[in-house]
């Protein structure tokens, strides 16, 4: 960073790198104060938390070593709930890649009523999720709900369904559910990514003779690539702790059929009352993201063609 | 620039030195559950009444959905922050109390004061004896039917259990209609069980372990199956909330469910013209019925326990405890309050208060939220096929067992 000019002297250079060293110190100490206290405090606490005997309203007692870990671990139910929450964050994250991508493509094109297409693609995100989920138990619950109304006007059921009556139909329009409600955010990003693309490489793969197919296998796709991690990290971490489409259409239910690890976790504290185990489930829940997460920066970080 | 930072240091102290004068006066927080749209405006009200009386005492209302409400109040209490008043289910008293949160009323409360409750309200709330919660709400559960959907299928109002299937299929026949409405997803559908589990004669605890394996509770689970697999309840139970349920009964769809008095209000607002009756539940061995209490709760970490004590009193005050039964389809806890007509008069109203003689309460120990979330699990589980009565049944006991074991 030493960009000294030949009118300064050296030490000048050193003491006024200094000072900038000072004011970014001094700039940044905020945001490290904000971090530490909205992110480590927590953490810490739940750490305490996850080692100690805590009563139903939170009382902390002694410590416990690795109790509450351990008694998790023989938790009957956790193991089908991980599992399922390995289907769940990967079933909707790779089905909104699969939609996100097309679209941002499509909408990168120049046609007419792009921008509407692109508003029309882009509005559902202003939506909460939770009012999202709302809406769409009421679609898929009422015997005279907007789905069965729908498929019986077309033709395509006689009487009213059950959308919502098994566990693998329930988990099915759950999963759907998450997809449409992350395919907004992941296609900003990859339209995003598709813009910083400049048009003379595709140009020039095509006058070298590349066909569609392979521009996009070859030009698009690894520029795209960063774009798509960013969309992966993002998502996969949204969408593993995602709470409320889960909790309003089943509660993780019937019989713990539809649960993962964030909505068992919230039963873990405040209907079991076991606050210890809820916390110590925080924990690796929270490890399980860190892993990962560095496991697709380090992705994102190896260049394209390497 | 001095001058400045001085006034501006001022004014940034301003709200710590009103707040210094504001610490002789009383600043009070209570939280009650949400029984109906009604109950937030009116303990406001009562509130701001009090106040008008009471010019150093503030009190901030919050009122929660039940649905969150202990989450809420799990969340407050361990960051340190528990409502110096609180109204909540008798059945957390237990967990409140093995925490010391609760300040005991026996000392604070006068003989004349505790005469005023229907002595039988005030056990609920004791925990070894000790007096933790003053009755804030009571009510009890009934059967209603739709009296003209019975009267289409061509039979009797059910009075046991074996009517109550013929009647629900029956019913079932009509077009577009369901019998009987079993709720299996959210809340109370272990409260659902319970009914039949005490009409045939079983017990939720017995001898400080779980009584769901017993002969009777399998009677009671195989029952409930039964009519299902008959298609005498709406289709997957595990479907339809408690007030799911309650719609479709509201639609005129349902022909038999048990219900909270609060039904009743809400009937005469959504469906006026829907022809029902409320009756006592189908009785196999003994009428029963649930009885639910909610508490009023005084925080024993309350600075201002003077004014919140002072307060709690001024809450049953005649005018205001028969005008919050009444809208929220409560019955009475004061004996001032069971002398009104109101609960003759009112045939429906009066249907759901003949039962509290024989009322059966949820049991008052620690961890019940723990052990009605094995039941529902279960529950849902047989409902859905996965499991027969007798393994729901079983299972659940097992579990429970080891849950109480563990304690």
């Amino acid at each position: 960073m030493r960009r000294g000019k030949s009118t300064t002297s050296l030490p000048a250079v050193d003491e006024r790198h200094l000072r900038n060293r000072q004011m970014l110190f001094l700039l940044i100490a905020p945001s490290v104060a904000a971090a530490f206290f909205i992110t480590l405090v927590p953490v810490l606490l739940l750490v305490r938390m996850s080692l100690s005997s805590v009563s139903r309203f939170g009382r902390i007692g002694d410590n416990v070593g690795l109790r509450n870990f351990a008694r998790l671990m023989a938790d009957p139910l956790l193991p089908d709930i991980a599992l399922r929450t390995a289907l769940w964050t990967g079933s909707v994250v790779g089905g909104t890649l699969l939609i996100a991508l097309p679209t941002a493509l499509v909408l990168n094109r120049r046609f007419f009523g792009r921008r509407l297409a692109q508003f029309l693609v882009l509005a559902p995100w202003a939506i909460s999720v939770t009012s999202m989920a709302v809406v769409w138990r009421r679609a898929l619950s009422d015997e005279a709900g907007l789905l069965n109304r729908l498929a019986m006007a077309s033709g395509l059921i006689e009487r009213p369904v059950i959308w919502l009556g098994s566990i693998p139909a329930s988990f099915a329009f759950e999963i759907l559910i998450a997809i449409l409600v992350s395919v907004p955010f992941s296609t900003v990003i990859l339209l995003a990514g598709l813009s910083s693309i400049p048009s003379e490489i595709s140009d020039a793969a095509r006058l070298d003779g590349a066909n569609a197919g392979a521009r996009l296998g070859h030009v698009t796709l690894p520029l795209l690539r960063p774009f798509i991690c960013v969309v992966l990290i993002f998502n996969i971490a949204y969408v593993m702790n995602s709470f409320p489409i889960i909790w309003i259409l089943t509660q993780g239910g019937p019989a713990n059929g539809t649960d993962i690890l964030v909505t068992y976790l919230y039963k873990l504290a405040f209907t079991l009352g076991r606050l210890d185990e809820a916390a110590a489930l925080s924990i690796l829940m929270l490890g399980a993201l860190g892993v990962l997460t560095v496991l697709m920066l380090r992705m994102l970080e190896r260049p394209a063609h390497g | 620039m001095a001058r400045l930072v001085a006034l501006l240091l001022a004014l940034a102290c301003m709200p710590f030195s009103s707040g210094l004068y504001g610490a002789v006066a009383a600043d009070l927080r209570f939280t009650a559950g949400e029984y109906s749209g009604f109950t937030r405006p009116f303990l406001e009200r009562v509130a701001r009444d009090y106040e008008a009386l009471h010019p150093d005492t503030h009190i901030q209302i919050e009122v929660i959905p039940w649905d969150s409400y202990l989450q809420k109040l799990t969340t407050d209490i361990s960051s340190g922050d528990q409502p110096d008043i609180a109204i909540v289910p008798t059945m957390w008293v237990s967990d409140l109390a093995a925490d010391g949160l609760l300040e005991p009323l026996d000392a604070l409360a006068t003989p004349d004061f505790k005469a005023k409750f229907i002595p039988a309200f005030l056990v609920p709330a004791r925990v070894n004896g000790t007096l933790l919660g003053l009755p804030a709400a009571a009510s009890a559960r009934a059967m209603v039917v739709n009296t003209d959907l019975l009267q289409k299928a061509g039979v009797q109002a059910p009075k046991t259990w074996d009517d109550l299937f013929t009647a629900a299929k029956a019913v079932a026949a009509l077009p577009n209609t369901y019998g009987f409405g079993l709720p299996g997803k959210e809340v109370e559908v272990d409260t659902y069980f319970y009914y039949a589990l005490w009409s045939f004669g079983g017990e939720i605890l017995k001898d400080g372990k779980s009584g769901l394996a017993s002969p009777e509770a399998i009677r009671a689970a195989t029952f409930y199956m039964s009519l299902i697999n008959a298609k005498a309840t709406e289709p997957s139970p595990t479907a339809h909330s408690r007030e799911d349920v309650f719609k479709l009964f509201k639609e005129g769809r349902i022909g038999i469910v048990f219900a909270y008095p609060m039904l009743v209000p809400q009937l005469k607002a959504e469906a006026p013209d829907l022809r029902y009756a409320v009756l006592p539940f189908p009785v196999q061995t003994q009428p029963v019925t649930l009885g639910v209490t909610d508490v009023l709760t005084l925080s024993s970490s309350s600075k201002n326990q003077k004014a919140a004590w002072d307060f709690m009193q001024f809450l049953y005050g005649a005018r205001y405890r028969a005008e919050f039964d009444h809208a929220e389809g409560l019955l009475p806890v004061t004996v001032e309050g069971a002398a009104d007509s109101y609960y003759r008069d009112n045939p429906d109203i009066a249907a759901f208060a003949a039962g509290l003689g024989y009322a059966r309460f949820a049991p008052t120990i620690k961890g019940w939220s723990e052990l009605s979330e094995i039941t529902l699990r279960s529950l849902q589980a047989m409902y859905i096929g996965q499991k027969t009565p007798t393994e729901a049944m079983t299972d659940a006991a097992r579990q429970i067992d080891d849950v109480l074991a563990r304690r």
